[in-house]
Parts: C-alpha cells; sequence; structure tokens
C-alpha cells in the first residue's frame, strides 16, 4: 500500500499553494459571498497559470491527468478556501466527448477564457431526486426546435450563455435512458425567463427557476443522439461523486485548520479553550473524520484509476464526506462559540456552503437508495 | 543567446529546529530551491523568450541535488537542460569553492550570459556571482532590477537609493538580479509533466578538473541568536504620548 503522492503531485500543489498565496486577497472569498459575485477573476488566474483545463483531453490544449490528481487538486484549493474548476472541467469534458465539433469549439473558448461556459438543466420542479420525470419537451415545426419547460435550480443561468438542457420524448412512451435529449440552448434567445431563488450558502453561485416558453433553437443544438442524453450525463457521473467529496474533504480540513489555531489562542476561565478535554474530544472526533473521508476519496479515485467500478464506492464516498463535512463544520463553528456564528468567521460560511453537499449531487437518500441496491446485488451475485 | 542560470538548494526555514544549545538541527528539514534564484531563472527564461536561445540551470553541491523531485522542480520553471556537479567535497561549500566550481562548469557548457540571484536564500552572502565573474575574468555585475538585450549587448539598470544607474554590459557577462526585478512564473501541470522529460547532466568534481584545495576558512559552529526575555510592555492607543514612549523603549534597546 503506498500512501505517497508522485513527485509531479506535490509539485503540482505547491505550484497551486504559491498561486493562491500569490492571488487570492485575503477577504475574496467573503467578499464574493456576500456581494454575490462569481469567483471569475481566480478562475482567470487558474487558466492563465496552466490550471484550467486540467483534466481535460490533449488534443483539445488540456492536460490530461489521473483521478487521483484531479482530486488532490480539488481537496487543495478547498482546504486553501480557494474556488476550485474541476467539477466544471468534467461537465465540459462530457461536451468534448459527445458534442459537435462546433460546439466543442464554443465551450473550450469560453472555459479558456475561465468563463461560465454553460449551465445544467437537468432539474425541474416535479423532477428533483427523480430526474427521469423531467417533462421539458422539444417539438420540430419549420425547420427549428422549439424547447418548452420549467427548469430549477439552475446554478449560474444568469451567468452562462449556454444551458445543458434535458428534453424528454414523452408520447415515445420508451423508458428515460431512450427518451432523454441533451441540447445546448442559447440563453439569449425569446422565450427564456429567469426567476432568481434565494439561498442559504453559496453566495458565489446565483440559483435561478427557468423558465422556457416556445425557445427556438437549431437541430444542431443537439448534443449526442438524439434520445440517448443520459448517456452523455453518465459518464463522468461517478467521478463527479469523488470530486464532490474531495471538495468536502478540503473545506472540512480548512474549517479544521481555523478551529485548531483558535482553540490554542482564545483563552476562558485562564486556559486555552483547548485545554479544555470536550475540545479535544471534538478535536479528536473531527480528525478522525478528516483522516477517514480522506482515505475513502482517495481509495475511491485509486480504484478508478485502476479500472475498477466505483458504482458503490463513489456513493458511499459521496454520503459520508457530505454528513461528515458538514458536521466537522458544524464542530468547528461550535468551538469558535459566538464569533463562529458571525458572517466574519469564514467557518461559519464555510458551514452553510457545505450544508448544501447533502442535497445536490444526489441527496444524502440518494446515495443509500444507490449504495443499498448495489451492496445486495452485489451479495445476491456472489451466492 | 546562450544563458546559464546558477541556482542553489537550501534546506526550508519553517523546518529548521533550534536546539536548546542554539544549535540548528535540519534533520527534519526539506530541501528546496532557494527563492532568489527563481527570479534569475525567470529572468533567463524572458530574455530566451525574447531574443530567443537556451536556458540552461545549474547548481554545485552535494549529494541532495540528486533529488529528483528538486531536478524536475528547477527544469518545470522554464529551463531547458541541467547541469549538476554533485560531490561530496562539495559539501557545505564556501562561496569561492562555488564560484569555483560553477566557472569551470560553465565554461565547459559554454555561455554567452550567467545569471545569478540576489543572494541564497539560506545563508546570503551575495558574494558567489561576483567571484565567479572575477574567477571567468569577464564583467560582472550585481542588483540588476531590470535587463534589456540590445545588440549583442545588454542594458541593466540597478537601483541606488536615489536614482537608477542604466548600464551597458557587453557580454559574456555574469549578472545577479535583485529579487524584485520581476515575478517568477508558477508552474502548471503540463510544465512540471515536462520537467522529467528535460535532460539532466550530472558530473562529478573530477569531470569538471576541479582542483583539490583546502578551504581558508571553516565555520566553528552556527548558533541560534540567544533568546531575550519578552519585555512585556503595552502601549494601548495612539495618542502622542504612547508613540514617543513606544519610541523610547525601542531607543533603549537598541542601546543596550
Ligand atoms: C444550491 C443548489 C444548486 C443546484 N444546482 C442545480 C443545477 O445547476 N442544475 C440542476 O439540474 N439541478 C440543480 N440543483 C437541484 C438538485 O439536484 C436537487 O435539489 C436534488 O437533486 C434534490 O431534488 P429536490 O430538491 O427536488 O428534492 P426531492 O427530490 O424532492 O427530495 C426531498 C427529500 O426527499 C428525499 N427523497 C427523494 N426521493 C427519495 C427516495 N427514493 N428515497 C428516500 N428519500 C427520497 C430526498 O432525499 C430529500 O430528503 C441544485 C440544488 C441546489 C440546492
Amino acid at each position: 500500500m503506498d500512501f505517497n503522492k508522485t513527485e509531479e503531485q506535490e509539485l503540482l500543489l505547491s505550484s497551486l499553494r504559491e498561486l493562491v498565496n500569490r492571488h487570492l486577497p485575503d477577504d475574496y472569498m467573503r467578499k464574493c459571498d456576500e456581494e454575490h459575485r462569481e469567483h471569475s477573476e481566480f478562475y482567470k488566474i487558474l487558466v492563465d497559470n496552466g490550471f484550467g483545463l486540467l483534466g481535460l483531453p490533449e488534443k483539445y490544449g488540456g492536460t490530461e491527468v489521473d483521478t487521483t490528481t484531479l482530486i488532490l487538486v480539488a481537496e487543495e484549493l478547498a482546504a486553501l478556501d480557494a474556488p476550485t474548476m474541476c467539477d466544471k472541467m468534467l461537465q465540459a469534458d462530457d461536451i468534448l466527448e459527445f458534442g459537435s465539433e462546433e460546439q466543442k469549439k464554443i465551450i473550450l473558448d469560453l472555459i479558456k477564457q475561465g468563463k461560465q461556459a454553460f449551465s445544467i438543466g437537468i432539474s425541474e420542479p416535479q423532477a428533483g431526486s427523480d430526474n427521469n420525470a423531467i417533462a421539458t419537451t422539444a417539438t420540430r415545426r419549420n425547420g427549428k426546435v422549439y424547447i418548452n419547460g420549467h427548469k430549477t435550480f439552475c446554478t449560474n443561468a444568469d451567468r452562462s450563455p449556454y444551458m445543458l438542457c434535458l428534453t424528454r420524448d414523452l408520447e415515445s412512451n420508451k423508458p428515460p435512458a431512450q427518451s432523454i435529449s441533451m441540447w445546448l440552448l442559447p440563453m439569449d434567445r425569446p422565450g427564456v425567463r429567469l426567476e432568481p431563488l434565494h439561498k442559504l450558502g453559496m453566495g458565489y453561485t446565483s440559483t435561478f427557476e427557468v423558465y422556457l416558453d416556445d425557445v427556438a433553437i437549431e437541430e444542431k443544438d443537439l448534443i449526442g443522439k438524439e434520445n440517448m442524453g443520459w448517456l452523455n450525463l453518465m459518464k463522468n457521473l461517478e467521478t463527479e461523486r469523488i470530486l464532490t467529496a474531495a471538495q468536502c474533504l478540503g473545506a472540512a480540513q480548512c474549517c479544521f485548520n481555523d478551529a485548531v489555531k483558535y482553540a490554542n489562542q482564545r483563552v476562558q476561565f485562564e486556559k486555552t479553550i483547548g485545554s479544555f478535554q470536550l475540545i479535544q474530544e471534538k478535536l479528536t472526533y473531527m480528525k478522525i473524520k478528516l483522516e477517514n473521508m480522506r482515505n475513502m476519496v482517495y481509495k475511491c479515485a485509486w480504484e478508478k484509476d485502476n479500472g475498477q467500478s466505483i458504482k458503490l464506492s463513489s456513493s458511499l464516498c459521496k454520503l459520508y464526506c457530505a454528513q461528515s463535512a458538514f458536521e466537522v463544520a458544524d464542530d468547528a463553528v461550535q468551538i469558535f462559540g459566538g464569533i463562529g456564528y458571525t458572517l466574519d468567521c469564514r467557518v461559519s460560511r464555510l458551514w452553510r456552503d457545505l450544508r448544501v453537499y447533502r442535497i445536490f449531487g444526489g441527496t444524502d437518500q440518494i446515495q443509500i437508495h444507490v449504495a443499498g441496491r448495489e451492496i445486495l446485488r452485489q451479495a445476491a451475485k456472489a451466492m | 543567446m546562450n544563458i546559464i542560470v546558477c541556482y542553489k538548494i537550501v534546506p526550508e526555514e519553517q523546518d529548521i529546529r533550534v536546539n536548546p544549545d542554539r544549535t540548528l538541527d535540519f534533520a527534519r528539514a526539506e530541501w528546496k530551491l532557494s527563492l532568489y534564484d527563481l527570479n534569475a531563472v525567470e529572468a533567463g527564461m524572458q530574455i530566451a523568450e525574447a531574443v530567443g536561445g537556451q536556458v540552461t540551470a545549474l547548481s554545485v553541491g552535494d549529494g541532495k541535488l540528486e533529488n529528483s523531485k528538486l531536478k524536475k522542480a528547477i527544469l518545470s520553471r522554464g529551463p531547458e537542460v541541467l547541469y549538476l556537479v554533485i560531490d561530496e567535497a562539495l559539501s557545505g561549500a564556501d562561496t569561492y569553492r562555488t564560484a569555483q566550481t560553477l566557472a569551470l562548469a560553465a565554461e565547459k557548457i559554454g555561455f554567452d550570459l550567467i545569471l545569478c540571484g540576489e543572494g541564497s536564500s539560506d545563508l546570503y552572502a551575495r558574494q558567489t556571482g561576483i567571484q565567479l565573474g572575477e574567477i571567468l575574468q569577464i564583467p560582472v555585475i550585481n542588483n540588476i532590477s531590470k535587463i534589456t538585450p540590445q545588440n549583442g549587448l545588454l542594458l541593466v539598470e540597478r537601483d541606488l537609493d536615489d536614482e537608477t544607474e542604466v548600464l551597458e554590459v557587453s557580454l559574456p557577462a555574469v549578472v545577479s538580479v535583485s529579487a524584485g526585478i520581476n515575478s517568477t512564473r508558477i508552474p502548471g501541470m503540463k510544465d512540471i509533466l515536462n520537467a522529467g522529460k528535460k535532460p539532466a547532466t550530472e558530473w562529478r568534481a573530477g569531470d569538471v578538473g576541479l582542483p583539490v584545495y583546502e578551504s581558508k576558512v571553516s565555520p566553528l559552529h552556527t548558533l541560534a541568536p540567544e533568546q531575550t526575555d519578552r519585555k512585556r510592555i503595552i502601549l494601548d492607543g495612539d495618542s502622542e504620548e504612547n508613540i514617543q514612549a513606544l519610541f523610547e523603549n525601542i531607543r533603549q534597546a537598541i542601546k543596550q
């Protein structure tokens, strides 16, 4: 068993630390959260320094790296309380795999400038965890394709020139795997209307209800094969779970680091609060959770890199990390006391942000739904 | 232009422990590239990118230079080629010994320009560059904050107290750059992956013809400064009296 990072990975992480030290102002993350601004300046810096296209194929100017390296980058950036782009890269990878040459060019040009290329239009009011229930339609008329439907929780819909929009052919009576299509929908078309949702955390992202009323797009806006849209989404689904878990791990590490420092400084009853065993107990269990998360994330990435199935392990990993990271953040808030509840203290922001990981990317319950069935299936097969 | 950039590896300051007897413990220290040398590398890269040519990295020292991560680290910053002179006889070499070895290696490699950092980030003697120029008997100049290659010469700037000196330097030459000359590039993943593929040559002292020599100077000991107790004087507020008191306190402390 080898827990060493490669020299290349170590150098990469030290480059990232250098980049963050040099280019990320102390109050940047707090301000973006407060002012509801995206991290575009920092994305640009990541791109300009050769971190922008990490994980994308060489032929598109990317740097191919294994899953382990990708999650190390995501973890490190999150631990430094810096924005990561890794999730965007995976979504872009879907298009590079399935999109047309024109679509690839459009998306790559935007990403290379560090810009938001597209939002993800899967969820609908009646289709949350049950995303097979989507009812947005694509209808052909006069040589055009008309999109009708209502998307919800569409992250950054106002800042993205395109939406990856999923539609369903309801009339075919075919199962979702054979009746869902994916479109690259230009957001500047008539018939697109946005209404903002106001969130508890993740202030740096914007979130919208998107009403699509007879939005005319072209045949060429289809991504991949018609009715096979699920396939596009599946390509990176499991890797996205590990990546989400890695981001949770990093953010929890950041909370932990702050909390330990504070426990050594804050004096009450003429002692540092760290000298109280109740605080030490918290720190000890926080540390155990961090170790467990890290081991799960790294192992899962290792499995992926070694061609093993991560269907079960990626669900377990995402579930455990989303829950544990939030628990670590919650304990960090407790260690900070009143200050921990103020907006000046970053653990309060990370606590708010981390809560959502138990909801998106598949809720806790959905991970259990996936994992539970897979555990039983594997056992039945072995009998 | 063929440019050689000299660099040193130094222990990570944060990992150096001070023992109770004030001696220093390097056992847990990782080795890293000396900070100011990175500015020399960057200066070299910018010249090569402006007028063409090749940047070669060169370091001399003991076996610690063999560390393959450190080799990738320097090459990921841009240089195309790496030369190392590695010999236990060069362990803890003084500036003269270092300059002498660098000079022999540089002559063997061939160059138009040698760039050095402001000083090493551990000992910071700021002698190596100057001695190197003297040994090679070519123009040498230090503390340079700007370099512009022009018609086979270099136009260099040096910041003095009240003015900036602009000088023309003929080549070949040795130039030591100031830490403020540039902001160094941060290696991206591609640079790091490519670094492992670049050629690195390792010579022994004998390969460059380094004469056996006995240093005239040998360090007796290196000790951390004695810790003084904190005075625990707290002045609250920025009133005129407080500022005056702060000033008085500092003055007293310096006088002692
Ligand atoms: C900040 C934020 C950003 C988002 N961004 C996007 C985006 O960009 N694009 C996009 O398409 N979507 C996005 N989403 C939507 C997200 O994917 C959904 O919120 C998520 O899938 C859950 O769906 P839901 O909210 O409708 O909850 P529901 O599915 O209604 O779930 C409600 C509760 O019921 C539980 N539940 C549901 N089904 C089961 C079951 N079978 N067994 C047991 N329990 C169950 C859930 O776990 C949950 O606790 C975002 C959501 C948030 C909060």
